[in-house]
């Protein structure tokens, strides 16, 4: 009998340890060969590993918790897809040591963060949330910085480099490697549909993107609504009264514009809100309604006070004309349109002034100073005083009205 | 009260370990619980830390907070408990008291206040569970090691027939916890990113499944026919119960990454076993619930309250834990503040009641110690109704946050809905952080002895047949 008894704790204690072993073998070994056979059938031949700088940045991501809040995994689902994109594939993590999935979105899923903010946004971001997102609750790290959010230090610098690798190796794969992937998947018709067939590969709402539709804005907007929606979230770059100078400003290049210099034709406000600026730190807002963004035009359409126009000799007109066929058409366009020549080898793109018409004295800063950030030089050396301030007068001419 | 002696018969305890492992898990519980209402704050006033405060930031505190929790406040806990258990439970005292020693200061020293450290200087992981940096985790194994080697060999020398279903749990605890904290720990720094993912879910699992669940089952299945001075309703139960428990905890895992990449076969398995577990775990709630048959709904013992809530909070834990694994459920609350209430339903609702009613009940067998019953009154009352505060709250916001994230608002949206909940659930920071210091208080104030006073009259001092071995003679 005694003998019996060890018998049946020494069968436990194997029962138990097996127990364990099994789990680790189906849940972990198992499916760590199944993946394995993911990676090898869909991951492009040669994905970029993580530079040393990436690398660093990764371990300041590590540390200061951002897994906590931020999750690097989209799910197979369609409310996952239809905020963040195509649902993230194995190959995807293959050089995170240890990953970064995360189990909690306080912020937004970062799987695809690394095109949908402008460098100068992130640091700024990451120096003072709050200055860009009022209602933020991210962490400000701006122990990673000397001070002000354009003088990073090498952490944050890292920490930036790595942040622009998230979602870049899908994105480079492009439709063939897609294309690729999608025949090479051993995976159900749901995984397919979630992992490639989703309408964008990042459907971040804040992402800039060039050209793109936009909706039809109304001339007429809910102005309570407008002033509140424009203190909570422009506020904090275009400043309260819209003259650039909000709190997150400062570390802004180039800097968010003057509103109330400016003159706007309705549909450039709806294409500059659905789109954002590419290059620039200005987002999208395309998770906005339609009634708000007509709400948020009417705000920014009222900065602008109307001023006395100057009635100019006519050769004035002239000379700037002949300024601008010289030195500005290749860049600015032939009709002011913005789409010169050479307009598109620049990340930011020239402005386009039968859509929007800076005054008379922004447009004459602008010519003399350059716009900081942008390939807008300064033209003083190249112009005679008379030259700059014809020029600056003969943009303002292409301005189509202001519906 | 000094001069009563310890009853006879009973094995020797080494209360002195007792003491210091209890007033260890006293301390490291309250720093830990700071460290999580500052990171609460921090979500409201999130420039708390004027952004300066690299050491004070949110992402640190939480990892500090939970792994305190754990390590810290459970870990010592847990010691103090087995330091008087094992002894009751096998009649043979642990392997060595200054091995014991070595232990205290090593689990101290060496893992939890320097663990705390090094995060806050920003050395750590950012895995679940696993936060703290991999030289602690050398120290941690090695001190998971010693413990085998300081509370096992009672058991295996004394023979492994009859044994108690405590003991059965506190040999599974410590033996499968040292096989898991490695590879929750280790294998994802060496395995990359889906595949590394698909051990660290097991380990998220095994951290409450095979190291909180067993030692905290242990505490309750001894105190409660310990202070009932009743055996427990079945064995039969006890022993189905705790097999099909390491049968299947270990299987939950992958339910924590539900609609990722991981295989959906493994998704699927992990799902069943949470189904099942919530099951097994009505099983082991209803014999722990009908042993307490006759103490009243409501305990003159409060050692024996705190235990039986903390059973009420396990059955409720579990099956929530069950109903959250489906994925119908898990779609949306996922990734929301509802996990959050979850898992503090789990650590402060089932585990820690469990463990503080294992600590008091200890208390009151230490001879020389305070014992402030007024205080631990206090402390029952404000806990639980911290608790039920809090994760109610926490669920809620869980559910608004889900019910947003499904629409096309804007993310901010979800944090704007948030902001309420999380005042109150930083609100619950007084009756808890009461409820502990009431704990701390009632344990190291009032008479020397006063707890053997307080349970001559209720409970009575012996050890009961049940829970000592058959051939110590019972009192
Ligand atoms: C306490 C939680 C929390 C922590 C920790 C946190 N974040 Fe955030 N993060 C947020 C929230 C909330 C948002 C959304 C509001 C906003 O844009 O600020 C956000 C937004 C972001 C965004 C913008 C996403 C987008 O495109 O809309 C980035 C990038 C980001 N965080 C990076 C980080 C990094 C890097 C870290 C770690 C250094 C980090 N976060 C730590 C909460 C957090
Ligand atoms: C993170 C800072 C930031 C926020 C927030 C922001 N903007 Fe901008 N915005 C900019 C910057 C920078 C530019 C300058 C782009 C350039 O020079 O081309 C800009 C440009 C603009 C322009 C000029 C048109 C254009 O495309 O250049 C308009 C109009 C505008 N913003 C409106 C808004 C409105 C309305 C909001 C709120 C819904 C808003 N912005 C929020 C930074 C911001
Ligand atoms: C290299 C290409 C390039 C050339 C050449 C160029 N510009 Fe620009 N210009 C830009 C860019 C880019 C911007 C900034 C757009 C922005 O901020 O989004 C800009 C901005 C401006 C602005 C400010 C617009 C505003 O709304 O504030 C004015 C005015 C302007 N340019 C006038 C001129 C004139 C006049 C010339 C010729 C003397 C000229 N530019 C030549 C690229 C160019």
């Amino acid at each position: 009998m005694k003998r019996l008894l060890r018998m049946s704790y020494l069968v436990g204690g194997v029962a138990g340890l097996g127990f364990f072993a099994m789990s680790v073998l189906l849940l972990g070994v198992w499916p760590g060969r199944v993946l394995e056979q993911q990676i090898r059938g869909t991951s492009p031949d040669h994905p970029l590993a993580l530079t040393a700088s990436e690398k660093r940045g990764r371990t300041v991501y590590a540390r200061e918790g951002c897994a906590y809040c931020h999750t690097q995994q989209i799910r197979y689902l369609p409310g996952d897809v239809a905020r963040f994109g195509a649902a993230t594939l194995a190959w995807e993590t293959i050089f995170d040591y240890p990953h970064l999935w995360g189990t909690r979105r306080i912020g937004p899923d970062l799987s695809r963060e690394g095109s949908v903010r402008s460098a100068d946004w992130q640091l700024s971001h990451l120096y003072a949330p709050r200055a860009l997102v009022a209602d933020s609750v991210m962490p400000a790290f701006s122990w990673l910085f000397d001070g002000a959010p354009d003088r990073p230090r090498q952490d944050a610098q890292d920490l930036l480099a790595y942040l622009e690798t998230l979602g870049r190796d899908r994105a480079l794969a492009g439709p063939e490697g897609e294309a690729r992937a999608r025949a090479a998947c051993n995976c159900s018709d749901d995984e397919k549909r979630f992992g490639f067939g989703s309408p964008v590969l990042n459907a971040s709402p804040s992402m800039a993107r060039r050209q793109g539709d936009y909706p039809k804005l109304s001339s007429s907007g809910d102005l309570t609504r407008g002033q509140q929606l424009y203190s909570r979230d422009c506020g904090g770059c275009h400043g309260i009264s819209g003259q650039g100078n909000g709190p997150g400003a400062a570390g802004l290049h180039p800097r968010p514009e003057n509103l109330s210099e400016h003159e706007y034709t309705l549909d450039r406000l709806a294409s500059s809100l659905w789109n954002g600026s590419v290059g620039t730190a200005m987002p999208a807002w395309r998770d906005l309604p339609v009634q708000d963004l007509s709400a948020l035009a009417q705000i920014v359409r009222g900065f602008h006070a109307a001023q006395p126009e100057p009635t100019l000799p006519q050769d004035v007109l002239a000379l700037g004309s002949r300024v601008y066929a010289a030195h500005c058409a290749q860049c600015h366009g032939e009709n002011g349109a913005g789409d010169g020549s050479a307009a598109g080898q620049f990340p930011i793109a020239p402005t386009n002034f039968r859509t929007q018409r800076p005054s008379l004295a922004a447009s004459l800063r602008a010519l003399r100073n350059g716009v900081e950030g942008t390939p807008m030089a300064p033209w003083t050396s190249q112009l005679s005083e008379a030259e700059l301030s014809a020029a600056a007068y003969f943009v303002r001419g292409f301005f189509q009205g202001a519906n | 009260m000094n001069e009563s002696p310890p009853p006879a018969g009973s094995p020797p305890v080494e209360t002195r370990l007792v003491y210091a492992h209890g007033l260890a898990a006293l301390i490291t519980l309250l720093i830990s619980v700071g460290f999580g209402v500052l990171a609460s704050i921090e979500l409201l006033i999130p420039d708390l830390a004027g952004g300066h405060g690299a050491w004070l930031s949110w992402g640190r505190l939480r990892y500090d907070h939970t792994q305190g929790i754990m390590l810290g406040w459970l870990g010592n806990a847990f010691f103090a408990f087995l330091y008087h258990a094992v002894p009751i439970l096998t009649g043979r005292s642990v392997t060595s008291a200054r091995l014991g020693q070595w232990m205290f200061g090593l689990w101290n020293f060496a893992v939890v206040a320097p663990g705390w450290v090094l995060v806050l200087a920003g050395f750590s992981q950012p895995l679940e569970w696993a936060e703290f940096p991999l030289v602690i985790d050398v120290f941690v194994v090695l001190a998971l090691v010693l413990a085998i080697v300081q509370f096992l060999p009672p058991f295996f020398s004394r023979g492994l027939e009859d044994l108690y279903v405590s003991s059965w749990y506190i040999i599974g605890g410590l033996v499968f916890t040292l096989l898991a904290y490695p590879m929750g720990n280790f294998v994802p720094e060496l395995i990359p990113g889906a595949r590394g993912a698909a051990f660290s879910g097991l380990w998220i699992h095994d951290a409450i499944g095979l190291f909180v669940t067993p030692l905290a089952l242990a505490i309750l299945y001894f105190v409660i026919p310990a202070a009932t001075r009743r055996p427990i309703f079945s064995h039969f139960l006890s022993m189905l119960g705790f097999w099909l428990l390491f049968f299947l905890y270990p299987l939950n895992g992958t339910h924590h990454y539900i609609f990722s990449v991981i295989p959906m076969s493994a998704q699927i398995g992990a799902i069943t076993a949470s189904t099942l577990l919530g099951v097994d775990v009505v099983l082991v709630v209803a014999n722990l619930l009908l042993s307490l048959r006759g103490a009243g709904w409501f305990p003159r013992d409060v050692a024996l309250r705190f235990v039986s809530t903390g059973t009420v909070f396990y059955l409720i834990v579990s099956i929530q834990g069950s109903v959250q694994a489906q994925m119908a459920v898990n779609q949306s609350v996922h990734f929301s503040d509802w996990v959050v209430g979850h898992s503090h339903l789990a650590m402060l609702g089932f585990a820690s009641f469990s463990a503080a009613g294992g600590l008091i009940h200890v208390w009151q067998r230490i001879p020389w110690a305070r014992y402030n019953p007024m205080m631990l009154g206090w402390s029952y009352w404000l806990l639980a109704a911290g608790v039920v505060v809090m994760v109610s709250d926490l669920t809620v916001a869980g559910l608004a946050e889900a019910r947003l994230w499904q629409t096309s608002a804007p993310w901010i949206e979800s944090v704007r809905a948030a902001q309420p909940f999380w005042l109150i659930r930083t609100l619950t920071f007084v009756p808890i952080g009461a409820g502990f210091v009431t704990l701390l208080i009632g344990l190291t104030t009032g008479d020397r002895g006063g707890g053997l006073l307080a349970i001559r009259d209720t409970v009575g001092l012996e050890p009961i047949k049940e829970i000592a071995p058959v051939f110590s003679e019972p009192l």
